[in-house]
């Protein structure tokens, strides 16, 4: 079964890894990156609430949580790009599968901040 | 310790006057969630009374004013989504993205609420004779009630509640005594926005409540959404005692799909609309009518996915289709699966014996398929509300149009196809309220009027929308001349 087939499924998933992600941040003393997570996890959250749309309800298929486990347990750049590059795959892999135009976008737009945050180690 | 609910009369939460109290259980862990009392009529009439006096003060006060309070509504429904989703899981047994999606469109109703000082204006025409002129004033008409059903235990009450206020009416609402606890949290809610003193007031209970409030003689106005046998009973009693009401009976919605849709998005789809709440929608797709040859790729295709279908426990993210209300509605449905199979059908996917592994008592029925369904049979006749789908066959767009115009039903139905004019042909000749055309959940949105026709709607102005603002105001004409 895959483990992220539904709308909440995948947006509970994507807010988890940016509290993760900005817990992470924090004990490594990046203030500006966790800060720009827990951003990112505010609109995540916002864009839950109000882009569930009934109507378009549809279950998901092919996606599994276990593919986008991050490994935090080391602070280095080599480690903070790593996680940024399964973050940004994340992103780019749920995006195209919710048919919500809205939620897309923003799963995309954070998709791009982290491509970007792994490219700069 | 099991939370005993209380009535919301006049500003507070008091005891009802019984000691008859209802369980409420959680569908899926059979938890008790709380006990709903069983009303009384001194305890509709202590909140219509409340309700009564409350009403000429807020009338006075400025519409801008009264939609501040919606305002104030939206931003702590905002703020407490969560949990009123989780509440409403808990209650219904629905999934936990079903639950978000009603409580975003009871939102919606309160958006189109703070909307209403635009709407209540009226019209004048000058000079209808020489130096006489003729307006239309729209103004409120005293205490609304609502009686609401146990499928979307937070959205319905809010498609009345919030315009009727903002239109300057009081309000009593008379939640389901199955799921009465979603209600219950939003009455703490408005407790919070501070409204004045019996504006809205909030009565548990079941028939011995409902029948008073269709009684009461200073309710002016009813709404009602249910079953169609109550829905009939609701309008001839409120309509003998002189009142407004707009009854929202069953259904049995009707897919068309032709030879020439997606057939995989729309499958998709149909999935949501057959089994999203476990079937237990108004709008939900009962009966798909696969055309011509769509019959082999669409039943393939259902079989398919509905087969995958996680089922489970609402809560849990990853659950796809949740349980139904009860055991007495599991074992109903089941019934009639099993009729359906004595009539003919034949039971290609069977939701009879699905069980969840840990929540073994749970009211859950698996997504069911019977194929080879015809007109006669009560499958395709009743209906079931549960996650039943039936499929019959129709030669040609005609016949699908014909097999659809027979239910006694004109909830909702649906065509997935790709051709222009047979949507246009299907939208036109459909004797149905709401109509979908490669959507299978045909929902109106909250500016929209919820449509209804023959046997699930009794009534002549719908809920929502600008037929909301029609029944919650009175047009009064005034004609003057200046001598």
């Amino acid at each position: 079964m895959s483990s992220l087939n539904t709308f909440g499924a995948i947006m509970t998933f994507a807010i988890e890894l940016e509290t993760k992600l900005r817990d992470y941040y924090q004990t490594a003393g990046d203030s500006a990156r966790a800060a720009d997570a827990d951003k990112r996890r505010s609109n995540l959250e916002r864009v839950r609430r109000e882009n569930v749309t009934e109507i378009k309800l549809e279950p998901i298929e092919g996606l599994d949580q276990a593919d986008y486990s991050l490994d935090l347990s080391a602070t280095s750049a080599e480690a903070q790009s790593a996680a940024e590059a399964i973050a940004a795959v994340f992103y780019q892999d749920v995006a195209p599968k919710i048919n919500v135009r809205e939620a897309q976008r923003a799963l995309e737009r954070c998709g791009r901040q982290h491509a970007e945050l792994a490219a700069n180690k | 310790m099991v939370k005993r609910l209380k009535n919301y009369i006049n500003g507070a939460f008091v005891e009802a006057s019984t000691d008859r109290y209802i369980p409420v259980h959680n569908p899926a862990t059979c938890e008790l969630l709380g006990e709903c009392p069983d009303s009384t009529r001194d305890d509709i009439d202590r909140a219509v009374k409340a309700a009564h006096a409350a009403f000429d003060e807020w009338r006075s006060t400025p519409v801008l004013s009264r939609a501040q309070y919606m305002y104030r509504l939206k931003n702590i429904l905002e703020e407490r989504f969560e949990d009123i989703s989780r509440v409403v899981v808990e209650e219904n047994g629905k999934t936990r993205d079903e639950a978000r999606g009603e409580v975003r469109r009871a939102i919606e109703s309160v958006d189109y609420a703070a909307s209403v000082p635009a709407l209540l204006r009226g019209y004048k025409v000058e000079d209808i004779s020489s130096g006489i002129d003729e307006t239309a004033e729209r103004q409120p008409l005293g205490v609304f009630a609502a009686i609401t059903p146990f499928n979307f235990p937070f959205m319905v009450p809010l498609w009345f509640l919030p315009t009727a206020i903002t239109c300057g009416n009081t309000y009593l609402i008379k939640p389901s005594p199955q799921t009465p606890l979603s209600m219950d949290l939003f009455y703490e809610i408005m407790d919070e926005i501070d409204l004045p003193e019996g504006v809205v007031n909030l009565v548990h209970g079941g028939v011995e409540a409902s029948q008073a409030v269709m009684e009461h003689p200073d309710i002016v106005g009813v709404s009602f959404v249910g079953s169609t046998p109550v829905a009939k009973i609701v309008y001839e009693t409120c309509a003998k005692h002189g009142k407004r009401v707009q009854a929202q009976g069953g259904a049995k919605n009707y897919i068309a799909v032709m030879p020439d849709a997606d057939m995989a998005a729309s499958v998709a789809n149909i999935m949501g609309s057959a089994f999203g709440c476990a079937g237990q929608r108004c709008l939900a797709g009962s009966v798909v009518v696969a055309v011509g040859d769509a019959y082999e790729p669409l039943k393939a295709e259902l079989l398919k996915r509905a087969s995958a279908l996680h089922v489970g426990y609402g809560l849990e993210e990853t659950t796809q289709m949740g349980t139904v209300i009860s055991a007495t509605a599991k074992q109903r449905i089941e019934g009639m699966i099993t009729a359906g199979e004595s009539e003919g059908a034949q039971v290609a996917l069977d939701g009879r014996s699905q069980t969840v592994a840990g929540f073994e008592a749970g009211s859950f029925v698996g997504p069911t398929i019977l194929d080879g369904v015809t007109p006669e049979m009560s499958v395709a006749r009743d209906e079931i509300f549960g996650p039943v789908l039936s499929i019959m066959h129709a030669e040609d767009f005609d016949g699908a149009v014909d097999m659809i115009n027979q239910s006694r039903y004109g909830n909702a139905a649906s065509l997935f196809t790709s051709n222009g004019k047979h949507a246009r042909e299907f939208k036109y000749r459909i004797r149905a309220g709401n109509i979908g055309i490669n959507v299978g959940v045909a929902a109106a949105t909250a500016s929209f009027p919820f449509g209804g026709q023959k046997e699930s709607f009794f009534g002549d102005l719908h809920g929502q929308g600008p037929d909301s603002i029609e029944f919650f105001t009175d047009k009064k004409i005034l004609i003057e001349r200046w001598l």
